[in-house]
């Protein structure tokens, strides 16, 4: 299988404190891996380093072989890494359906063949889809602002998805996220998987979710990777449940 | 656009048509003056209301407009080069002046533009080899265009309202295009926009470049519509009043512009009738209005508007059931 990004000894201090502290994984075409851990251990600050979002203090990133080490989020987007964000990011004052349109335009002609071109930027259609896809027919002309917050958490997702990435990392998609829609979102996630052998890295603190969804779970506390395994492996993983409860904390069960 | 929209639009523009034949000159020259600080004020709606960056320079770039337009007419190029050259260069100042907008935001990014358009105006009253300083520059033509002369209040009036025309159309074809989409995205949150593939910066750049050039051609028309300019006319109040004019007209709404200038350029001048209170009266309109309705004009009408709508549908459901049974 090959390796869509290779993360290698990444780095990231703030001040005095390092918040990633040499991490190396790899994520493989087709996996969904997930990325657990603490609060304060560092996956978010992960994930920005990898998409752009903060410039990493040493280590390299690899996307496709490529280097992308410090690229713009924005042309690593448009070399097909797609991300959502740990808060809610949609855009409240344009439709569904313009969000979807948003999210995906860039990606079509340059940006003055935009300015002369249709008005959806041909991609009409494509949002449509996505929105049926995501089961938010019904809301395709509401503005983004007046969505209960698990119908644009659904939003959030389907836009990442739109220009069709080759990688989409998502920053806690379950988070706030009521029990009803978070079965839908996992598996409207899992059907997309399957249909476009899309690649995910998902950090996510809900466990059922990341259990029911991973193939492949790595546990990172205090910036580095503490365990990787298969969902099975890191439940019973003494050093994980140390990380997550307190140390002595696995003696006990 | 729903129907009420058009409607509305249509009535307005044979308003605009029909509206210089009722009026004497001074009344013809205030629709004029209103008419370019509408494009100033499109501009400006353009940078802020859509784009999100507050800039406190749109008089100087007014002001950078008039002045280009009266010294390259008044050293013999032709009026519509030097209409051409006005917009241009004030596109590219347009384009430096983003640069600040992509390290700061808000209202440093007011104080940015404030000190550039206090640059501007001392430029203006010091460089007296350029701009003839305080004196100011006087006897501006004002144009012909292939036999078509616009020296007559009403015709250059017309030429106004097709300028207006003329540029209300590119923008609106603008913020239909993905662009529009994309300026929105910058105001709302550049993060997203940035992770989405959006190339903040140069959409930034090119909001700044746009909206300043919008200004350069209003100035290019203000000159002749004056025929006589002079540093202070392009002061920071000139900036205030455009802020004031899209904020006032509803900032983000397209016909916000239109509306913001007749409140800003014809309000004064009904209030005369209160005599030596006219701006105090003004001004305490203008506090009422942000203070009760922050969306602007427009915003209210939209409200207004949408109330109305809704009303019609609960009618109409309500008969409907009233028939059923």
């Amino acid at each position: 299988m090959t390796t869509v990004l290779q993360v290698s000894n990444l780095r990231k201090a703030f001040g005095g404190i390092t918040a990633v502290d040499g991490v190396s994984f790899e994520v493989r075409d087709g996996e969904i891996l997930g990325i657990i851990g603490p609060n304060g251990s560092g996956k978010s600050t992960l994930f920005n380093c990898v998409l752009g979002q903060l410039r990493p203090s040493g280590g390299e990133v690899h996307v496709d072989g490529k280097p992308t080490t410090g690229m713009r989020p924005c042309d690593l987007n448009r070399l097909g890494v797609s991300r959502t964000f740990q808060l809610l990011q949609v855009f409240p004052q344009l439709s569904v359906r313009d969000n979807l349109i948003l999210a995906g335009q860039e990606h079509q002609g340059s940006m003055y063949s935009r300015l002369f071109g249709r008005a959806d930027a041909g991609l009409g259609d494509a949002a449509d889809r996505m929105i049926e896809f995501f089961r938010l027919s019904h809301l395709v002309n509401e503005q983004a602002a007046s969505l209960s917050y698990g119908q644009q958490k659904l939003l959030d997702a389907a836009m990442a998805f739109m220009a069709g990435p080759r990688l989409v990392l998502l920053d806690e998609p379950a988070g706030g996220v009521n029990l009803t829609m978070l079965v839908n979102l996992r598996e409207r996630l899992q059907a997309y998987h399957s249909e476009r052998k899309a690649t995910f890295v998902v950090i996510e603190h809900q466990m059922e979710f990341v259990m029911a969804l991973c193939t492949r779970v790595l546990v990172l506390a205090e910036g580095r990777i503490i365990a990787e395994g298969t969902p099975q492996e890191i439940r019973s993983n003494p050093a994980v449940i140390d990380a997550y409860l307190g140390p002595g904390s696995a003696r006990h069960e | 656009m729903n129907r009420l929209g058009i409607i509305a639009v249509g009535a307005a523009v044979i308003f605009a048509i029909v509206v210089p034949f009722l009026l004497k000159p001074f009344g013809v020259y205030l629709i004029s003056m209103w008419a370019v600080l509408t494009i100033a004020a499109i501009g400006l709606n353009l940078t802020l209301g859509y784009a999100g960056q507050i800039s406190l320079a749109q008089g100087a770039f007014v002001g950078i407009g008039a002045y280009a337009v009266a010294l390259m007419t008044q050293a013999g190029w032709p009026y519509p080069i030097a209409f051409v050259g006005a917009g241009s260069l004030c596109f590219i100042i347009g384009w430096g002046l983003g640069y600040p907008a992509l390290r700061v935001q808000h209202h440093y990014l007011a104080f940015v533009t404030l000190a550039f358009t206090t640059l501007v105006f001392l430029v203006l009253r010091n460089e007296e080899w350029l701009t003839r300083g305080i004196y100011g520059i006087s006897g501006i033509e004002r144009p012909t265009f292939l036999g078509w002369s616009t020296a007559g209040a009403r015709d250059f009036y017309f030429f106004c309202l097709g300028a207006l025309t003329a540029f209300s159309a590119a923008t609106w074809w603008m913020l239909r295009s993905p662009w529009g989409r994309a300026f929105v995205a910058l105001r709302e949150n550049p993060v997203r926009a940035l992770s989405l593939g959006l190339d903040t910066r140069r959409y930034t750049l090119m909001a700044f470049a746009i909206g300043s050039s919008l200004a350069g051609f209003a100035g290019a028309i203000y000159a002749p519509l004056v025929q006589f300019i002079e540093p202070n006319s392009f002061a920071l109040g000139l900036s205030f009043n455009l802020l004031l004019i899209v904020i006032v007209g509803g900032s983000g709404h397209f016909f916000g512009p239109f509306v913001g200038t007749l409140v800003a350029v014809l309000l004064p001048e009904w209030m005369r009738i209160t005599q030596g209170y006219y701006l105090m009266v003004y001004a305490a309109i203008v506090m009422l209005l942000l203070a009760f309705c922050p969306s602007g004009l427009v915003g209210l009408m939209e409200r207004a508007a949408k109330a109305v709508m809704i009303r019609r549908n609960l009618d109409r459901i309500a008969s409907a059931e009233r028939i059923s049974r």
